[in-house]
């Protein structure tokens, strides 16, 4: 696997090139992304709807939203990755893994830039700086081993079934809706008086506790439980492991199929 | 991958089977996995490689010929463990390096430069590795200055420079190469093939692909002939070129197992392609005169004796057939097929001829091969100038149209 080390970052430099060849903002489109969004989202729901109390509410915004942005960015990449790059699969031999995996490298790199800019503005604005801020290197490390699973899983059972990209785009927008962006799941006021829902969202969405751990260090500058750590800690691991089982089951015959 | 057990260089496929499963719609969806769970599958199945045992010692060069379908791409992919196979074994002593298709593996926002590094990747090196050879596979490449530019500019001789480039100085222990020689010029192709013959010296292995039994003639001893997915014949070069050849006459494409000089005391024993002046060549421009001069040999008295004349595309297509009875022939005796105007187009074709006593079955007939060369572009794109003229007639400025 230590050969293929180089072939790794030759695929991340490709994935680079080609996802910003021919635009002249390049990189910045990607951060623009969710600025935009976290403006219209602030205008909604704290000015016009007034349901969001929050203090420093666009930062609160943004800092889920770039949680989230990176989680359905990959996703929605990597699952055609394999197909767009059968030619490539077909005719030479190297671990098939590295093509969802650079797809999902490259989104994590706009990710970290956006995570810098978020982190300095939140210590600047929230003044956060304390050592709960080093929770965000493990964190972060995990959330990049749950994408980095999904997005093999996604890849390969989009090689076998060509349905699971539009079927995943579909998926993608109910679940940003349902998962506690806008507040925090026990803050909505739907929630309040049924305790069972705000454990629902928040735990059985296993993209929500990432949003919550980021936004808890850097909005609030608090840790998140131990039980909150763990929870983060298994899912990680289960959705690396399980995507790399998925791949190696699936991937055997990829050279035909595609 | 690299087998144990095996010599560096080494290459063994031992019974190896593949079937793949061609369906009617390529891409499942998940509706037809439900829907059609449990029903009798609607896949027809085709058996790519049947049982093919083979062993290539290291330093070995060994040519892959064979119609479309028999099996060559197949046992390509199966070597280098691109396709696994269903039962039996598939290994490769050592580095490998593929060959596969042009331009596959690069990246086109990439300059040369950068793909030379992907490439290399792809096959495993690494950046030391690459560094130390970039040079070489720079200046081989013959690219100048386009190196630098995204290959998306590229012609496919390009690509072909480059892809070869870097697979010849990667020092790999076995070269997979999948009928990708014949983009390149003339002068580019000798060179290929004096650094595979150097490649070949230090050791290297070649398992090559191709339609262009010239290319094979070039490199190889030995070749294999694949026919169904089985080895037809594995030996001696112009052997087994023969026997591909005598395949690409017979209809149900069955071998009949002939082998040269069993024909009953009739063989052909020189074959020339003669221009206008008598002179022996083997290019020509269309609408050329063209003689193909045969000297057959007769050990005894052959009756009711007869001589067949095959053209062949480079892609094994039959272009043209004839035979002609010659009576009784004793000793030797010339014959010669005269072609006022050389009606093909530009390409290369092979010329087969051979010789029997009447009750030979014509498909064992032929048995000795040229090459033909056609190069120039008047006459018209394709295989053959059907000498037609142009007009039109019932409208007014008909003639402009016609220029």
């Amino acid at each position: 696997m230590l050969r293929y080390r180089f072939l790794f970052e030759q695929m991340v430099r490709r994935e680079l090139r080609q996802k910003y060849k021919g635009s002249a903002l390049g990189v910045l489109w990607y951060l623009i992304n969710p600025l935009v969004l976290m403006g219209a989202y602030a205008l909604v729901f704290s000015v016009l709807l007034r349901v969001a109390d929050v203090p420093d509410y666009p930062l609160f915004l943004l800092v889920g939203l770039i949680v989230w942005v990176f989680f359905s960015q990959a996703l929605l990449a990597a699952a055609p990755s394999l197909v767009q790059n059968s030619a490539l699969v077909r005719k030479v031999r190297f671990p098939r893994e590295a093509i969802p995996a650079s797809v999902a490298t490259v989104q994590m790199v706009t990710f970290l830039v956006m995570l810098a800019v978020a982190t300095v503005v939140a210590l600047v604005v929230r003044g956060t700086f304390g050592p709960a801020l080093l929770l965000l290197v493990p964190i972060v490390a995990l959330l990049f081993c749950f994408v980095l699973g999904l997005s093999l899983a996604v890849s390969v059972l989009h090689a076998h079934y060509r349905d699971v990209e539009p079927v995943l785009g579909a998926a993608l927008l109910p679940w940003f809706f349902v998962t506690p962006i806008f507040l925090r799941a026990e803050d909505l006021p739907g929630v309040a008086d049924r305790e069972w829902l705000g454990d629902l969202l928040q735990w059985a969405n296993p993209i929500a506790p990432f949003v919550d751990a980021v936004r808890l260090v850097l909005y609030a500058g608090a840790s998140p439980g131990a039980g909150h750590l763990a929870y983060i800690a298994v899912a990680g691991v289960v959705a690396l492991g399980g995507g790399l089982m998925l791949f190696r089951r699936m991937e055997r015959d990829l050279a035909v199929m595609l | 991958m690299s087998g144990r057990g095996l010599v560096r260089g080494q290459v063994v496929l031992e019974h190896a089977t593949r079937t793949f499963r061609v369906r009617q719609d390529r891409s499942r969806t998940l509706k037809e996995l439900l829907v059609r769970r449990g029903q009798g599958s609607s896949h027809a199945s085709v058996e790519a490689l049947r049982d093919v045992s083979l062993r290539i010692e290291p330093g070995e060069a060994v040519g892959l010929v064979g119609r479309n379908g028999a099996g060559k791409s197949s046992t390509l992919a199966c070597l280098a463990g691109i396709v696994p196979l269903d039962s039996g074994r598939a290994e490769c002593g050592g580095r490998v390096i593929t060959l596969l298709e042009l331009g596959a593996g690069f990246g086109p926002d990439f300059s040369g430069r950068e793909n030379i590094y992907l490439n290399g990747a792809l096959h495993g090196f690494g950046r030391e590795e690459i560094e130390a050879r970039l040079d070489d596979i720079i200046a081989f490449s013959e690219l100048g200055r386009f190196i630098d530019l995204p290959v998306k500019v590229y012609s496919s001789g390009m690509f072909l420079r480059l892809g070869f480039s870097i697979a010849a100085h990667l020092d790999a222990d076995i070269m997979l190469i999948d009928e990708i020689l014949a983009v390149g010029d003339e002068s580019f192709q000798r060179k290929c093939f004096a650094r595979i013959s150097e490649r070949m010296q230090a050791g290297a292995t070649l398992v090559l692909v191709s339609h262009d039994p010239s290319a094979i003639e070039r490199v190889c001893r030995r070749v294999v002939v694949l026919d169904g997915g089985g080895v037809a014949f594995d030996g001696d070069v112009t052997e087994g070129l023969l026997h591909y050849h005598r395949l690409l006459g017979t209809e149900t494409g069955a071998s009949r197992g002939a082998r040269p000089g069993e024909g009953p005391g009739l063989e052909v024993s020189e074959l020339e392609l003669l221009d206008a002046d008598g002179r022996s060549r083997s290019a020509y421009r269309p609408g050329e005169a063209l003689t193909v001069w045969m000297r057959l040999r007769a050990t005894g008295e052959a009756d009711r004796a007869v001589a067949a004349l095959e053209v062949r595309s480079e892609r094994g297509e039959l272009c043209f057939r004839t035979d002609a009875a010659l009576g009784t022939v004793e000793g030797e005796v010339e014959v010669s097929f005269e072609i006022a105007r050389l009606v093909l187009l530009q390409g290369s074709y092979d010329v087969a001829v051979g010789a029997a006593a009447q009750d030979a079955p014509t498909g064992r007939l032929l048995e000795r091969l040229t090459r033909l060369v056609v190069t120039g572009t008047e006459g018209g794109e394709g295989i053959a100038d059907l000498r037609g003229s142009w007009t039109v007639a019932g409208r007014a400025g008909a003639q402009e149209a016609l220029r």
